[in-house]
């Protein structure tokens, strides 16, 4: 079981429930949406040790307590005070036993993975589709800085990933994209446990790069930036990642710092910003999306009441999207409260998953705010998009 | 035996069946406690909504003859909510609700299960505060608190445990439904403002009762406008005996005026070294600037030396988000512990480096207390490593219990057979016969937290 390399971390929880907090709605996201002290951290810890004593096996009912995780890290953070336990590799560990014992993933879950595996992107787009937002974009082939959207930002936010593009090429930087030959990066793999088919995702992956002349890579997905930074390098047993990974928010704060776009326009706005997981507390990431924002004039940022490591999820994390969208829902409604109560007219982030789920809790709840990308702010102040596109009416044509 | 499909049947007639599991895995998240007490299984964990519900809950406990178990936060240390036998566990979570914040009387009225820091946040936003004593966290509620009559290190000096006499009125659920009210809340027309009240004090039946003879389903406490000003202090003493002049200087001659908090902290590694933290706070700079300055002048006359206010400070702040590093070296354990006279902090000092350290040779456990009114409640805490240390820190700390109840002093948090319930069983004291009366009227299939403070065979 790949459980049992973290044993002595599985016996450390002492059970003071710090990662539970003070409410439903303080810390954790799945214990917001299933209650039961069985989907927190200690409870996962208990649940753990059980398995390991034999006590308890992995089985269909068990998976929405273990799939029902958004890998969101905010146990962890807090955990950091009592037991330093890695729960979020705990937790990946678990589905993957799932998956090695033959209960596997739920339903929708498998049904990603393999998706993503036939046809190369969580969402089954034909190849066309797939590259629609970067028609009459002109990238250079072999420039050795690749710009990769990852899947959700291809699929569902073509303009916000064409303005993106728009932005870096304003500042200088030579992108070269992967067009038909764009494949996911792997996460659902591991996400749902299916460690054996992400090994070798990665292994063809780092191939592909390496031949095509592949020095760093560039995206906005903080998943995929974790994939090719952490995760393939832990998957192929490597010391170092591949390749020079950055998020597009480490490029748009390099960007700001050397002044390599005039942003003139002012955007008289209010904008607070949501720390995605995975750059945030996963890496400690929390200050490039703040400095862009604070340097765009007219910006006022106003923070929400939960931020940085104490961020509340967007609902995005751990696959939930797909395997329990209502859940997803229920959290994401529960961040853009947060997002509310400080009365900004716009919602920044950077984070297309983030992006998508914060972007359905406002149309849901007809929220008078408008979910944008950091550089749509950018774009708007360097001139290079209408400022109507930070409107909570704004619809893009995705 | 439980009939466990019956009994889920019948409880999920009696609340909605979404908060009703007999799932081995959701009871097992539930089947430890912060102690080292054997792992119990629930057959059902219930979440009630309502004190309605629980009633219904506990009618299908009383006609099966299914023993019913509460649990609050879930972070106390003596086996005081684990299913001694098989049985139903209350998860009290939802009732965690803000009743009312009363800023002309000063009183808040909650639902059990809000935890003191989600109170304390409603009421520092109306700059007011209770001052919550315990250093148990996020998750610990002010039900599970009052229940068990608690007591930490922060305020206590000043304010006692928790239902010393901030808890002014409850709303319990008796194990046969009864809704019951004490203080001014026993008299429908009267409010909840006052504890003593109508006749004899009957909250203090509860109080530390450990949910044994009823549920909590309300509470109303005293709340006060927030302190500002604050004043913390370290200081490490010389001598044990300083520290007891100390702490007579603050219970004695200046009542509870001067020091509200008073944390002693002994290190096993250097047992000589008497560390102690201090916190004043109050409304005006001016009289904790006096307050501090007497306590100062104090600490110098017994020549004890001041340090940096940063740990007390840290240490302090960190009652309701949580201390740090507190499992590095492994999980958690409270023994050796109970209240105790002033002067008689001496007497637990020997056991614990006579005993603990140099006979038996254990050098992981510290040794701590604070100071209350008149009195220490005062501990020995290590950290071990489970499985592998479990059985040796039983066996030391039962054998350092035993010394130590022997002793002049009373125990604090009873809890079920791996809590200090055989050691207050074996002892035929005129209080656990009245409680076992109490509890035998009050609840005479013994359905609430059985096995829990009595055992289930002393009530036959
Ligand atoms: C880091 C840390 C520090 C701590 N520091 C302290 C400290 O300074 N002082 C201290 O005393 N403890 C301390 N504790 C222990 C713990 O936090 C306290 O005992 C706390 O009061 C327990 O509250 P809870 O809500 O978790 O109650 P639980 O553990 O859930 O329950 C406590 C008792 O109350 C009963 N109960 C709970 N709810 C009800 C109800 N509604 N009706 C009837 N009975 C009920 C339970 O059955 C049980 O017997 C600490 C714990 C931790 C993790
Ligand atoms: S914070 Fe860590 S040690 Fe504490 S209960 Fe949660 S997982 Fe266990
Ligand atoms: S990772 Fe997030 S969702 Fe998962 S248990 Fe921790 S806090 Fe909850």
């Amino acid at each position: 079981m790949k459980i049992e390399q973290y044993r002595d971390m599985i016996y450390a929880c002492g059970r003071c429930e710090f990662c539970r907090g003070t409410e439903f709605s303080d810390r954790c996201p799945q214990i917001f949406t299933q209650r039961w002290e069985s989907s927190t951290a200690r409870g996962r810890m208990a649940i753990a040790r059980a398995i390991l004593e034999g006590k308890l096996d992995y089985s269909k009912d068990l998976r929405e307590r273990v799939f029902g995780c958004f890998l969101c890290g905010r146990c962890r953070e807090e955990c950091k005070k009592a037991a330093k336990i890695d729960i979020v590799a705990i937790t990946k560990a678990m589905r993957a036993d799932f998956v090695d014992r033959g209960v596997g993933a739920p339903e929708e879950g498998g049904k990603m993975t393999s998706t993503m595996a036939q046809k190369g992107n969580i969402f089954a787009d034909s190849t066309s589709e797939h590259t629609k937002w970067a028609q009459g974009i002109k990238f250079q082939k072999g420039s050795g800085t690749l710009f990769f959207p990852g899947c959700l930002a291809s699929h569902r936010f073509k303009e916000k990933t064409r303005i993106l593009v728009q932005v870096l090429q304003a500042a200088g930087y030579k992108l070269d994209f992967l067009g038909d030959d764009q494949r996911c990066c792997g996460t659902p793999m591991w996400v749902t446990g299916d460690v054996r088919a992400a090994k070798q995702w990665a292994q063809d992956y780092v191939k592909k790069l390496k031949a095509r002349g592949v020095k760093e890579i560039i995206t906005p997905c903080p998943s995929c930036f974790r994939a090719f930074d952490e995760e393939y390098p832990q998957l192929l047993g490597l010391k170092e990642p591949p390749f020079k990974v950055r998020h597009s928010s480490q490029v748009l704060e390099e960007i700001v710092a050397q002044k390599r776009l005039p942003l003139k326009t002012s955007v008289p706005k209010v904008v607070t910003y949501h720390d995605p997981c995975e750059i945030g507390r996963y890496r400690g990431m929390y200050d490039q999306g703040r400095k862009v924002l604070t340097a765009i004039p007219g910006v006022q940022l106003k923070e929400m009441s939960r931020i940085r490591e104490q961020a509340f999820c967007c609902g995005g994390g751990g696959g939930l999207k797909i395997m329990y969208p209502d859940y997803s829902q229920q959290v994401s409604e529960e961040r853009l409260r947060d997002a509310l109560q400080t009365t900004a007219s716009v919602l920044a982030t950077m984070c297309p998953a983030c992006e998508l789920n914060l972007t359905h809790a406002a149309y849901k709840t007809d929220a008078p705010l408008k979910v944008a990308d950091v550089a749509e702010i950018v774009a708007v102040s360097a001139g290079l998009a209408d400022k109507a596109i930070l409107e909570p009416d704004y619809i893009s044509d995705d | 035996m439980v009939d466990v499909p019956k009994v889920t049947q019948l409880l999920k007639q009696a609340v909605d069946p979404k908060r009703v599991t007999d799932r081995d895995f959701d009871i097992v998240a539930y089947s430890r406690d912060l102690s080292p007490a054997r792992q119990k299984m629930a057959t059902h964990i219930v979440m009630p909504e309502s004190r309605e519900e629980v009633r219904g809950i506990l009618r299908v406990a009383s006609d099966n003859n299914v023993p019913v178990y509460i649990r609050g936060g879930g972070t106390s240390h003596w086996d005081a909510y684990l299913p001694q036998e098989p049985g139903i566990l209350l998860d009290m979570s939802l009732m965690n609700q803000i009743l009312e914040i009363n800023d002309r009387d000063l009183t808040a009225t909650i639902q059990p299960n809000c935890t003191w820091a989600k109170l304390d946040q409603e009421l520092r936003k109306k700059g007011l505060t209770y001052l919550c004593s315990e250093a148990g966290g996020p998750a610990m509620t002010i039900g599970g608190s009052v229940m068990k009559a608690g007591g930490g290190p922060h305020s206590t000096a000043k304010f006692g445990f928790h239902g010393n006499q901030d808890i002014i009125t409850l709303e319990m659920v008796l194990p046969n439904g009864d809704i019951v009210e004490t203080g001014s809340a026993a008299w429908p027309s009267a409010g909840k403002f006052k504890r003593q009240c109508v006749g004899p004090d009957l909250a203090g039946l509860f109080i530390g009762a450990e949910g044994i003879l009823g549920i909590c389903t309300e509470i109303t406490l005293r709340i006060r406008p927030a302190t500002d000003v604050k004043e913390r202090m370290v200081a490490v003493m010389k001598t044990l005996d300083d520290v007891i002049e100390l702490g007579h200087f603050v219970n004695r001659c200046v009542g509870d005026e001067y020091l509200q908090g008073f944390y002693l902290w002994v290190d096993p590694n250097s047992p000589e070294t008497f560390l102690v933290m201090m916190d004043v706070f109050g409304y005006e700079r001016e009289i904790v600037d006096y307050r501090k300055t007497r306590i100062l002048e104090k600490i110098k006359e017994l020549g004890g030396t001041l340090g940096d206010r940063a740990p007390a400070d840290d240490y302090y702040g960190r009652i309701l988000t949580g201390l740090t590093d507190i499992f590095t070296a492994g999980v958690w354990h409270f023994f050796g512990s109970g209240s105790l006279r002033i002067d008689d902090i001496k007497f637990l000092y020997r056991v614990w480096r006579e005993e603990l350290i140099e006979k038996r040779g254990y050098k992981k456990a510290g040794f701590g207390g604070q100071v209350l009114p008149r009195d220490w409640l005062a501990f020995m805490v290590t950290n071990y490593r489970e499985p592998a240390e479990w059985e040796e820190i039983i066996r030391i700390s039962d054998e350092i219990n035993e010394i130590v109840l022997n002793g002049p002093v009373a125990p604090y948090g009873i809890g079920g057979r791996d809590g200090l319930r055989p050691f207050l069983e074996k002892r035929d004291t005129g209080y656990y016969r009245l409680l076992k009366t109490i509890k035998k009227a009050v609840d005479p299939k013994d359905i609430l937290q059985r096995g829990i403070f009595v055992r289930k065979e002393d009530l036959i």
